[in-house]
């Protein structure tokens, strides 16, 4: 049992079934739900950094008129630790209301002294973020002897790098509406985990699971920070109880949504570098840390990706700061695109040192081999791709040294980079999905997972399509509610991968069924049934539509719950390469950056809608655009507030800030043949060190701290002797 | 980062006066309603606005408080619901007329999420007072063409969409760009659609979305 060798639907480009819902505005999201009776909620947060809440008057809250319901998120005694820390939640009859009692809500604080900035945090006497010191030595790892290695080299690069905190910016900020009645738990949540969501409600409020249900129709983005109820989801829930069981809606404003709902960690790193005139990468240092701010996750990878691995000589050190700021959570490839920062900027340093083109000291430097699930080796991948991507972006006619591009006259100089990446995406077994064939011909698939913006509904439709011999609109896709089977949820870029092995047995199973359910009515063989272009087939003839086969069933449909079992390993895989190129113009009077091309070779195995899975990489290089040039989490060291939780001085890229953008499906008959593996994450991995090393490639100095905004590109352009 | 396409950012009684709405009760709305939306009102249009308070503080005129009763015209039905002052036209169309085509992300006029069309022009319904919408044809995104020559139908066809937050916005402000220009250029829909902000990246097939819904329209 495999995916069909020739497939039909699969792999085509099939419009989004739920398109037209959300381009019209029509389909409801959570945030857009409104139950019989539904109060609003809002979240008091500290605006400190750090304090002892003393006191909580909510008495005045409490009597205004409209407000139904006052939950306490902490306790007089208790410590905040970050700005946005939770303090209380209220529910009222309009959302004015809910904010005038927050306002209403008289809190006293002990202020205490923050760390909110990794240097704070790391200074002696540092106030402390949790019990232990904000920064523990973490121990280094060696391999070899870097340092004989280091005073054998011809060259030897040491530098620092950074890149900031970043936050996810879901459109739809976290919330739910929540309905606490009669025992039982209905949610409409914002969330990237239907299935895992309401077993956490049921803990929290010791309900048997069954009792807790959510529905997740549809949701604006999540990105790895959308993976449980919150701690305002639980107000939600206790509100709408203390309320007699009305339904209670709570969504974050745009400022909590910034401070409190996750965030991708700092990196700073110092990296030093060595090699031979030849080319020969041999020595690698780190030292590097980052904050997750009062939650963990700032480690990297060192040296990224994996095909760098056959440096020699290696010692890597990679630890993490507390800091008073909200909690880092999984965001698109967490670890990877500061790992890729680290170790390919540290590489184009050193090839401009030891004057190698970057590209070839990059061919030089892969692994024997580098070997993922299924045995399949990436260093033949990365070779093709590396070719792909350089043909795609010009690097013949476009590269030329640092030295060279920063001579040109004028102030507008250009530059060229790329940078490596990897990702796992494989699929977890055991998800679950029911197939129904109905005697009118109708066709559903459903499985408690949900649509994170990939499409998932439409994949299923897919697949649905292909093992019927129907259209894709043909098929209903059921997802986004708790009470269907147990399907997966979205991190890791592992829905698809998941899911879609599990629809096509299930799928393949309900079909094998039927044909022995309508064997009697057409000859009696199943096996030499088959299904294609909507009709039934029997010995490769044409014997009846599939509405007329269906009805064969009589009254009673085919139905079949089933997962991919033992044959998830042949249906999907793990591990892929890619790579990205970018050509940038910088203006070295103002320090702007304009994007001119970037270029995006990604390999995922068999790709089931080529419509959305382009998407999908385009996203993923945007958003690493972001990360490249204009994200950055500020917060001041002073009131240990951030400055700019908010879309106007929080930057993100708008329409004109959009480049060409070439992506390139490296989807040969050997990638399909590994079955699915996911895509979300891996293409927005190496853009940002791709840009990075383009920008000092144009400007003739690295840029040694993203974002590459004018006064980090300025300062950098400073940093050259005598030219400041 | 490029300036922001022109949008309103305070609704259509700051900048066309007296006639529309409850001018009168301006400088009640500017002492009650906070900072946020005073601020919003006086960088779109702070030479009117400080008129307009300096008019109103000469004359004595009603003061306007709790909620009043509100008739907004909204894709041709007349919708009724009580407001207070400080209510924005996107809280009274979600919060209380169900119609959630508008987003609520930014909720300061910076990403476009929230676009309505306003007496034919797009304005972010989250800094428009919905007393001041009052008298105004508001068309919402619920209102287009589902068909395939319609601006949503070009969105679907392009991909242009994945979690599909903004695209509401995106597809009011292209509907709002073709009115006024049917036949535009790639720049000019950049520029069109610069005041709206997409976070998982859909950018390049909308832009092709854009062009396609022009093209569509010419045909239709």
């Amino acid at each position: 049992m495999g995916w069909p060798e020739q497939p039909k639907v699969v792999g085509s480009r099939v419009p989004r079934v739920d398109g037209l819902g959300k381009a019209s505005g029509r389909i409801k999201y959570p945030s857009d739900v409104r139950p019989e009776g539904m109060l609003f909620g809002a979240v008091l947060y500290s605006p400190h950094a750090h304090a002892v809440v003393k006191s909580i008057d909510t008495s005045a809250a409490e009597k205004l008129p409209g407000v139904v319901a006052v939950h306490l998120l902490t306790e007089p005694g208790k410590k905040v630790r970050f700005h946005g820390d939770d303090i209380a939640a209220v529910a009222a009859e309009s959302e004015e209301i809910a904010r005038d009692a927050l306002a209403a809500i008289k809190v006293e604080y002990e202020v205490l002294p923050h760390a909110v900035t990794e240097a704070q945090a790391m200074a002696e006497d540092a106030p402390r973020v949790a019990g232990g010191p904000n920064y523990r030595p973490p121990r280094a790892r060696t391999t070899g002897d870097p340092d004989a290695a280091f005073q054998q080299a011809d060259a030897v690069v040491e530098a620092t790098y950074s890149a900031p905190v970043i936050t996810h910016v879901c459109l739809e900020t976290h919330g739910l509406t929540a309905q606490f009645k009669d025992g039982k738990i209905t949610v409409w949540a914002s969330t990237q985990n239907v299935d895992g969501l309401p077993q956490q409600l049921a803990q929290t409020f010791n309900l048997p699971e069954a009792d807790v249900r959510c529905y997740t129709e549809v949701m604006g983005g999540g990105f790895g920070s959308k993976f449980g109820p919150d701690s305002w989801g639980v107000a939600a829930c206790e509100l709408s109880r203390k309320a007699g069981g009305r339904p209670v809606k709570i969504f974050l404003d745009r400022a909590q949504e910034h401070l409190a709902a996750g965030n991708r960690p700092s990196v700073i790193g110092t990296i030093k570098i060595a090699g031979t005139k030849d080319g020969k990468i041999t020595a690698m240092s780190a030292d590097v840390y980052g904050t997750g701010g009062v939650a963990g996750g700032a480690t990297v990878l060192i040296p990224y990706p994996d095909v760098y691995k056959g440096i020699p000589n290696i010692r890597v050190a990679t630890g993490e700061v507390a800091t008073h700021g909200g909690g880092a959570r999984a965001m698109r490839a967490p670890r990877h695109p500061q790992s890729c920062i680290l170790t390919e900027s540290a590489i184009d340093d050193l090839a401009e040192a030891l004057g190698i083109d970057p590209l070839e000291l990059r061919l030089k430097n892969f692994a024997e081999n580098d070997i993922v699930a299924g045995g399949v080796d990436r260093v033949p991948i990365y070779r093709d791709q590396v070719a792909i991507g350089a043909e795609a972006i010009g690097w013949k006619a476009n590269y030329r040294p640092r030295s060279e591009n920063r001579k040109a006259p004028g102030p507008i100089k250009r530059g060229i980079g790329m940078a490596l990446h990897m990702w796992g995406g494989g699929g977890a077994p055991g998800k679950q999905v029911a197939v129904e064939i109905n005697p009118d011909g109708s066709v559903t698939l459903k499985s408690a997972t949900q649509d994170i913006g990939t499409g998932a509904r439409t994949l299923f439709a897919i697949v649905g399509a292909e093992v019927f011999g129907l259209k894709p609109d043909q098929i209903t896709a059921l997802i986004g509610d708790s009470d269907y089977p147990p399907g997966q949820a979205s991190g890791g870029s592992t829905t698809t991968p998941s899911m879609m092995p599990a629809a096509l047995v299930a799928a393949q199973a309900a079909r094998d069924e039927f044909f022995a359910r309508i064997a009697p009515a057409y000859g009696g063989d199943p096996k030499a049934m088959r299904l294609a272009d909507g009709q039934l087939f029997v010995h490769d003839e044409p014997i009846a539509s599939w509405t007329d086969a269906c009805r064969k069933l009589g009254m009673k449909g085919v139905a079949v719950t089933s997962s991919a079992g033992p044959q998830m390993g042949e249906l999907s895989s793990n591990g892929v390469a890619g790579c990205q190129f970018a050509t940038v113009a910088v203006d070295v009077e103002t320090g702007i950056v304009k994007l001119e091309k970037i270029v995006a070779v990604q390999d995922s195995g068999l790709i089931v809608n080529r419509s959305t899975w382009d998407s999908q990489v385009y996203g993923g290089v945007i958003g690493g655009l972001n990360y490249a040039l204009f994200e950055e989490r500020v917060m001041d060291a002073t009131t240990g507030r951030m400055l700019n939780p908010d879309m106007e001085m929080y930057k993100l890229a708008g329409p004109s800030d959009i480049p060409e953008i070439v992506i390139h499906a490296y989807d040969t008959p050997a990638m399909r043949a590994r079955g699915v593996i996911g895509v979300g994450e891996p293409p927005t991995v190496s853009t940002a060190a791709a840009i990075g090393n383009a920008v000092s490639n144009a400007i003739g100095v690295r840029v040694p701290h993203f974002p590459m905004s004018p006064m980090n590109v300025l300062n950098a352009l400073a940093s050259i002797k005598g030219e400041a | 980062m490029p300036d922001q396409a022109p949008r309103s950012q305070g609704g259509p009684a700051v900048s066309q006066g007296t006639g529309r709405g409850p001018t009168a009760s301006r400088r009640d709305f500017l002492r009650g309603s906070g900072i946020a939306a005073a601020t919003a009102v006086v960088t779109g249009q702070a030479a009117a606005v400080l008129d307009e308070v300096q008019a109103a503080q000469e004359a004595e005129v009603a003061v306007l408080k709790g909620e009043v009763a509100v008739v907004l015209d909204v894709n041709g039905r007349k919708l009724e619901c009580r407001v207070e002052p400080r209510t924005t036209l996107l809280d009274a169309l979600r919060n209380r007329l169900d119609v959630t085509g508008p987003k609520r992300v930014c909720d300061r006029g910076s990403c476009g999420a929230c676009t309505v069309i306003l007496d034919g022009k797009p304005v972010n319904s989250c800094t428009t007072l919905a007393v001041t919408a009052q008298g105004c044809a508001i068309e919402t995104v619920e209102n287009f063409s589902t068909g395939p020559d319609g601006v949503p139908a070009a969105f679907v066809k392009n991909d242009a969409l994945m979690c599909g937050y903004c695209t509401p916005g995106f597809v009011t402000a292209v509907k709002a760009l073709l009115d006024v220009n049917p036949n535009p250029t790639l720049d000019e829909v950049k520029k069109a659609l610069d005041g709206n902000i997409c976070r998982c990246g859909t950018y390049v097939g909308i832009f092709q979305a854009a062009l396609d819904a022009a093209k569509a329209k010419k045909g239709a």
